[in-house]
């Protein structure tokens, strides 16, 4: 997980799956979890048999850097590394882990032995079958580089077994050991890069994907053909997808309009009405994996009390907010954890507005009359700037006077790193579909970010995390991130503001453009209309 | 010879300083703005210890002198400005495949503004305070008043959402180049229209023009005259908007969605990628200076008077 601002360069940091239902058909009305209206052809029933052939434009606003699947995050990376390279194990829409490439998998009764049966018949590009020793090659591979998205889980050994079947055995439980072999960096490539040098690999590579790269200009255009040796029947439908690059919230919009591009990756909140309104036109409303939120640094001087942090919490608005912001886009937050991962809970205190709370809150503290503070965002970003004048005005309320200090990404990033913040406005993004990754990263000292940048140490809620990640899954496990997502909510670290959707557009004559909860896209599923 | 000797001496003098600064200005800007390459890279919840391996790994942990020399001494000595942090191959690379996009935008953008201003000014001159004179004087100037960038969105709306004529930008060959080209035109426009309108009352009122006509000579081929002996100031004034039009690319392609040097330079700031920064000013430094070269040596040339020495 990540914090991450949406709409700016290199910044979205999701862990992207290859992913979904290997059996039908799914439409964009299929995945569409909200109730956004689906004008145009877009309804197009399920029946309608899917048409082969044709090219999808495709504008995103960032073009690939690498396709080195272990050595990057983010999305302009991750969402074209995913269309190339699949891991054994996946996840849909919602976010349910699923088999991939490994048809079946299982663990031993106490978590330690994981077995992975291949799929049969599955091809890499070059049409040479994918072997156990594949996969170990790629995992050792992810294993020595790090990277990123490391494995986290604790193996010990990866060993192929036969023909088809690989065995990892873990030297303590980890449950989420599936949700993580599901990220795209965990993708499977020929042992030893089929024999070429790493530098040549990554520029045309080899994987299991449904497309394969056809050309790429870097910090241009990338487009893909069919891999002809992909393993879900009949699929991909598409010849060819082109990731075209457009820098602009305004141009993605006009592109569309006009025509010039099939699908458009992201949609400011702001334009979804507009777009809507146009029948020849989709928009495709789906819940993320993102959590926007107000993040303290617990070694500041007034954000080190408790009762502070709690104060602000009581004091903001979430629901006035999220409505004034989102366009009717975002859900409004409670939890750390988005609706979409497994075990969130909303039942739990989120100390949610409660002017005369906020007062007693506050009065209780260190801080009884208030005081003056600054709160950090990153500029160029226009959901946040709304935002913080938002908060600025709402914890006026209170007696807290709050500085607005709007400044680059680049130097914001380096800002929060050095903890030279009081607090500031930034998203997260869990990687896998499982509690453990969100919370680990934000709420566990040693989970590599001192808590996300705010310096959250709490060893209660540190040993539930520990037990989180080695009980089996059910209800013994979710009840302890029940546990986990209230304690966090009443030390209020952070404050989760609402979770947004990922919003997607496309001509009507799009179909089947399956949205995962990462943001990317499966586009194996996706065919045209004439 | 001694006068191509001495021009050579004064372009020299003129390069030489100019190129330095901005090579020095970029190198030691760029560094004193906080923030890396690497956390752009790894996102935000790279650890400490990963960012500051891929900075060891992209060479940034070495003094800022060394940097600077390695730097120098491979534009100096290799002709190298360097390989891109982020995408990993030679910057002037990066820099061959964008640099055709803002040098075709410039071209057709001065081309049309030529087209524009031409027939605009004699027309203003010929019909001096009349109607179509206050006309060209005033209405041109609505385009100086708008800034580019929201010429550029008016143009879209109408021509690219609305009419559909054209496309609302990315690369589609020519046709994507028109209104980017048309909204650099028509704020470059207004200026130079005056300009050249002023140059060529003044020139009308030569006692040559009056010698030409009443020797019977063609309305047309007098006119022709005129505007030769009226173009120097507003060719000076055009060399300079051209070289202007090679750094104000950034905004117009930032708005067509144009993947030429600006969009370039907008990511790589973004990302801290120095050495692609570095390179696209250092292009953009020695563009302008060859531009402004260019025009001297032309206007010279046209000038009678420096024939005649």
């Amino acid at each position: 997980m990540t914090l991450s601002t949406p709409r700016t360069p290199s910044t979205t940091i999701r862990r992207a799956g290859v992913a979904v239902l290997t059996a039908g058909v799914f439409v964009l009305a299929g995945c569409t979890a909200s109730s956004s209206p689906l004008p145009g052809g877009s309804a197009a029933p399920t029946t309608t048999a899917p048409t082969p052939g044709g090219t999808l434009t495709f504008a995103r606003t960032q073009s690939p850097t690498s396709l080195d699947l272990h050595t990057q995050i983010t999305a302009n990376n991750a969402f074209a590394i995913d269309k190339i390279f699949e891991p054994l194990l996946s996840f849909d829409a919602q976010g349910e882990i699923e088999p991939w490439l490994a048809s079946e998998y299982s663990s031993s009764e106490d978590g330690l032995v994981w077995t992975f049966t291949l799929r049969p018949g599955v091809q890499f590009s070059t049409g040479d079958a994918v072997t156990p020793e594949d996969v170990v090659y790629s995992l050792n591979r992810h294993l020595e580089v790090g990277g990123p998205l490391p494995l986290h889980a604790p193996i010990t050994s990866i060993e192929a077994s036969g023909t088809d079947t690989v065995v990892i055995t873990l030297s303590e439980a980890y449950t989420p050991f599936a949700a993580e072999l599901a990220g795209f960096s965990n993708g499977i490539l020929p042992a030893g890069l089929g024999g070429v040098d790493e530098e040549t690999f990554f520029k045309d590579p080899v994987g299991t994907g449904p497309f394969v790269v056809d050309s790429w200009t870097e910090g241009g255009d990338i487009s893909f053909t069919k891999n002809e040796h992909y393993w879900q029947d009949g699929k991909p439908y598409l010849d060819a997808v082109v990731y075209s690059l457009v820098q602009d919230d305004n141009q993605l919009v006009a592109q569309l309009q006009s025509g010039q591009v099939d699908v458009i990756d992201t949609v400011a909140s702001a334009n979804v009405a507009t777009l809507e309104s146009n029948a020849s036109l989709t928009v495709s409303t789906t819940p993320s994996w993102v959590v926007e939120e107000v993040f303290f640094n617990t070694l500041d001087e007034h954000f080190a009390d408790r009762d502070v942090r709690r104060a602000v919490s009581y004091a903001l608005d979430r629901e006035g907010i999220v409505a004034a912001t989102s366009f009717g886009t975002a859900e409004v937050a409670g939890s750390v954890l988005p609706p979409s991962i497994p075990g969130y809970d909303a039942s739990i205190d989120s100390l949610s507005y409660d002017v005369d709370a906020a007062k007693a809150a506050i009065a209780a503290s260190a801080y009884p009359e208030g005081f003056t503070t600054t709160l950090l965002v990153a500029s160029g970003n226009s959901l946040r700037a709304q935002e913080a004048q938002i908060i600025q005005a709402q914890l006026a309320e209170i007696g807290i006077t709050v500085e607005i200090e709007s400044i680059d990404l680049a130097a914001f990033r380096e800002r929060f790193r050095a903890f030279d913040f009081s607090f500031m406005i930034n998203s997260a993004t869990s990687d896998v579909a499982d509690p453990n990754g969100i919370v680990t990263f934000q709420a566990d000292p040693a989970g590599g970010t001192n808590g996300y940048w705010t310096h959250y140490d709490n060893p209660e809620v540190t040993a539930l995390i520990a037990q989180g990640r080695t009980l089996p899954d059910g209800a013994d496990r979710t009840a302890v991130y029940s546990q986990i997502q209230a304690m966090i909510a009443a030390d209020a670290p952070f404050i989760p503001l609402s979770y947004p959707s990922n919003i997607k557009a496309a001509q009507a004559t799009v179909q089947g453009l399956t949205v995962l909860p990462n943001g990317s896209v499966r586009l194996q599923d996706t065919w045209l209309t004439r | 010879m001694t006068g191509s000797l001495r021009w050579l001496r004064r372009t020299a003098l003129r390069v030489v300083p100019v190129v330095t600064g901005v090579v020095l200005a970029t190198f030691f800007l760029l560094r004193l703005v906080p923030g890396g390459p690497a956390a752009a890279v790894l996102g935000d919840q790279a650890t400490d210890e990963a960012v500051a391996a891929l900075e060891a790994q992209m060479g940034l942990d070495q003094p800022l002198g060394a940097q600077l020399w390695s730097y120098v001494s491979g534009v100096v000595l290799h002709g190298d400005v360097g390989t891109s942090l982020i995408y990993n191959v030679p910057t002037s690379e990066l820099i061959a495949g964008r640099v055709g996009v803002t040098l075709s935008i410039v071209a057709l953008a001065a081309l049309g503004t030529l087209l524009l201003v031409v027939p605009l000014a004699f027309a203003a001159a010929l019909h001096k305070d009349g109607v179509i004179d206050h006309v060209i004087r005033v209405v041109p100037a609505i385009g100086l008043a708008m800034p580019t960038f929201w010429i550029g969105l008016l143009l879209i709306v109408v021509f690219a959402v609305n009419l559909g004529w054209l496309p609302a930008g990315g690369s589609d060959g020519v046709r994507s180049l028109v209104l980017p080209a048309a909204a650099i035109a028509i704020s470059m426009t207004p200026v130079l229209v005056r300009t050249l309108r002023a140059q060529l009352l003044e020139v009308l009122d030569a006692d040559f023009v009056a010698a030409l006509t009443a020797a019977g000579l063609p309305r047309r081929r007098v006119l022709a005259h005129v505007l030769r002996n009226a173009a120097l100031p507003t060719l000076t004034l055009f060399g300079l908007n051209i070289a202007y039009m090679i750094g104000g690319t950034l905004v117009i392609e930032r708005v067509f969605a144009l993947n030429g040097l600006g969009a370039l330079m907008f990511e790589s700031i973004s990302n801290r990628d120095f050495p692609v920064v570095q390179g696209v000013a250092l292009f953009c430094a020695v563009a302008v200076v060859a531009v402004t070269v260019a025009t001297d040596f032309l206007v010279d040339r046209l000038d009678p008077r420096s024939r005649l020495s």
